[in-house]
């Protein structure tokens, strides 16, 4: 028992290394010596740490206007859908009205929708609206990607603070707004938090309406700079994974943020039971 | 996380919960309208506008002379006649689907398998495992597959470097995307090292929920490690199992972003998909209704594949609703 408890462990550790080592290889293939990227030699640990790649993807590059585009399209789209989420999503959870259940139909659906199929019409709604090649139509787009998804997230949230303690407020005075922003709202903090920092990733992530709506070159974003990266840098490989660790690395700290969470509770569930 | 209880709100059911409820301002009949008005207008204006324009532009020539000049020529089933009476259509569809069914295959199995294998361990090897998924998880997909082609790539790649280490000399210099089949196979082991993680982590939630004492019983009555399996871990994971299936159709269907990125469909068009087909017709080729015909043929694909499971999902929706 205990030796099949061993060998299932060192099982794990293998494939622990299998599933790691893509992000060792980018990290330490961007901090490794110039010379030492392209050489022949096998080193899977850098011989001496070095920032010149970072410096080279940073100064070398437009790098910088890049994440300036990305953060700009990303943090709007969020805002937008967190505004118009945290509203829809109240609407839902507190209140019982004609039409709830076929506007949750609606999210529903809308949550299973295959945006990738609908590149053509977006293209040309976003030429009549005379917005290709400007950042609103991808703002608008990234709006509506992470829209569905907020909401039911959040009438999640909200679903699991009581009402009662809304109705208490209510009863002391403050009017239904007020109860909802000084109760309800605080409470509803870390839901917030999980929800933005999805709808961030899924923005920050996306690739296909980046590259169809901004045929231009200075208003693309990160996703599509790293695809075109490579043949502006031809084979620099150092200096590309260190703008690959660039573009990870809110992601990572995001992600270790709300994941600690999912995690925890599933290693808590398996220890107590 | 599904706390899926939801109260009446005040004043709607028989007796109001409090005094102060009876007294509700006319305002609120109209409130949660205007509350739900930015959501619906966007879904609304920014995806069913569009969903229902994709259909009606398959029916077009739609061309960047028509575009340009403004004109609406209708074509019927002129766009979707061109698409598949095409020799390439179905080769490229033929190739999608075993793509799809590929990655979908192995993301399962493996996620089964590692589910099992962390249900089977200590607590530090299993945290480690975990935290190895979530850099694997977390990475975005273009980061993701600008590794790849490091790792892969033709001389300084770490892999061909490690093969030939180990004695394959035959791998000094070899280029892994010099053929179709390589390149999707590359393209597929990256998806699947992504997708992996969340489909095992589920799993091994829903191996976390199965109540302990059916295998303490389990164990009293003697059954052997299969008769266990077969009969409680099973009958347990298989609706996870079901959905997480599903899911991974839906999304490995219509992957783009790293098959465009690895070789843009190449060479020679060998590893085009069906969304890569798509973004060629449409927006590199300038055939928009050409392109619109693949899309709803792609989205009939899809439903047709996954209505079972679209079924399954309303219909469990609809006590939570």
């Amino acid at each position: 028992m205990t030796i099949r408890r061993i060998g299932l462990s060192a099982l794990a550790l293998a494939i622990a290394l299998v599933f790691a080592f893509p992000t060792y290889w980018m990290f330490t293939s961007s901090i490794k010596p110039r010379g030492e990227v392209l050489s022949t030699s096998y080193d899977l640990v850098p011989s001496a740490v070095t920032l010149e790649n970072y410096a080279s993807a940073l100064l070398g590059s437009d790098f910088l206007r890049y994440l300036g585009n990305s953060l700009l399209v990303t943090l709007t789209a969020v805002a937008c859908s967190l505004v118009a989420g945290t509203l829809a999503a109240l609407a839902m959870s507190r209140f019982r009205f004609r039409g709830r259940k076929g506007f949750l139909m609606l999210v529903l659906v809308a949550q299973m929708v295959p945006f990738e199929a609908l590149m053509v019409p977006m293209f040309l709604f976003m030429r009549d609206l005379g917005l290709l090649n400007k950042l609103p139509a991808l703002i608008l787009v990234y709006w509506i990607t992470t829209l569905p998804f907020t909401i039911w997230s959040l009438r999640g949230f909200i679903d699991g603070i009581p009402i009662d303690l809304e109705e208490a407020a209510m009863v002391d005075g403050c009017s239904r707004a007020e109860a909802f922003r000084r109760v309800t709202l605080p409470l509803l903090g870390p839901g917030l938090v999980a929800t933005s920092v999805f709808a961030f990733i899924t923005a920050w992530n996306e690739f296909l309406y980046a590259l169809v709506l901004m045929r231009s070159e200075d208003l693309q974003t990160l996703p599509v700079f790293l695809k075109t990266f490579q043949n502006a840098f031809g084979t620099d490989w150092g200096a590309t994974m260190a703008s690959a660790t660039l573009f990870t690395l809110p992601v990572l700290v995001f992600f270790l943020i709300v994941q600690r969470k999912m995690v925890s509770g599933i290693t808590a569930g398996a220890v107590k039971g | 996380m599904t706390a899926t209880h939801t109260r009446p709100a005040p004043g709607t059911a028989g007796q109001p919960a409090v005094p102060g409820a009876r007294r509700r301002p006319r305002i609120s009949v109209s409130l949660p309208y205007l509350l739900m008005a930015p959501a619906v207008l966007a879904l609304v204006a920014l995806l069913g506008w569009p969903a229902v324009n994709v259909i009606i532009t398959s029916f077009r020539k739609l061309d960047l002379g028509e575009l340009t000049r403004g004109e609406v020529v209708w074509a019927g089933f002129d766009n979707y006649a061109q698409i598949l009476t095409g020799s390439d259509f179905w080769v490229i569809a033929l190739r999608t689907v075993v793509f799809t069914a590929a990655m979908v295959g192995a993301t399962v199995v493996i996620a089964l398998l590692l589910a099992l294998l962390m249900n089977h361990i200590p607590a530090v090897p299993r945290v480690v495992l975990q935290i190895s998924l979530l850099l694997a998880w977390a990475m975005p997909q273009l980061a993701a597959t600008t590794v790849f082609q490091w790792i892969f790539d033709q001389q300084f790649g770490i892999l061909n470097k490690t093969l030939v280490l180990l004695g394959f000399d035959s791998f000094e210099g070899a280029s892994w995307f010099a053929s179709g089949t390589s390149t999707l196979t590359v393209v597929g082991i990256l998806i699947v090292w992504q997708a992996v993680p969340f489909v095992a982590m589920t799993l091994y939630a829903a191996l976390l929920s199965v109540p302990k004492d059916l295998y303490e019983s389990a164990g009293i009555d003697g059954a052997s490690g299969w008769q266990t399996f077969s009969s409680i871990t099973w009958p347990h994971l298989k609706p996870v199992l079901l959905i997480v299936t599903f899911l991974s159709i839906l999304w490995d269907f219509k992957v783009f972003a790293q098959v465009w990125a690895v070789r843009e469909g190449g060479p020679n068009g060998e590893s085009t998909t069906l969304p890569v087909l798509q973004y060629l017709e449409g927006i590199a080729g300038k055939h928009f209704g050409v392109a619109a015909a693949v899309s709803v043929l792609m989205v009939i694909v899809l439903v047709i594949v996954c209505a079972q499971y679209l079924r399954l999902l309303l219909r469990s929706q609809e006590g939570e609703l």
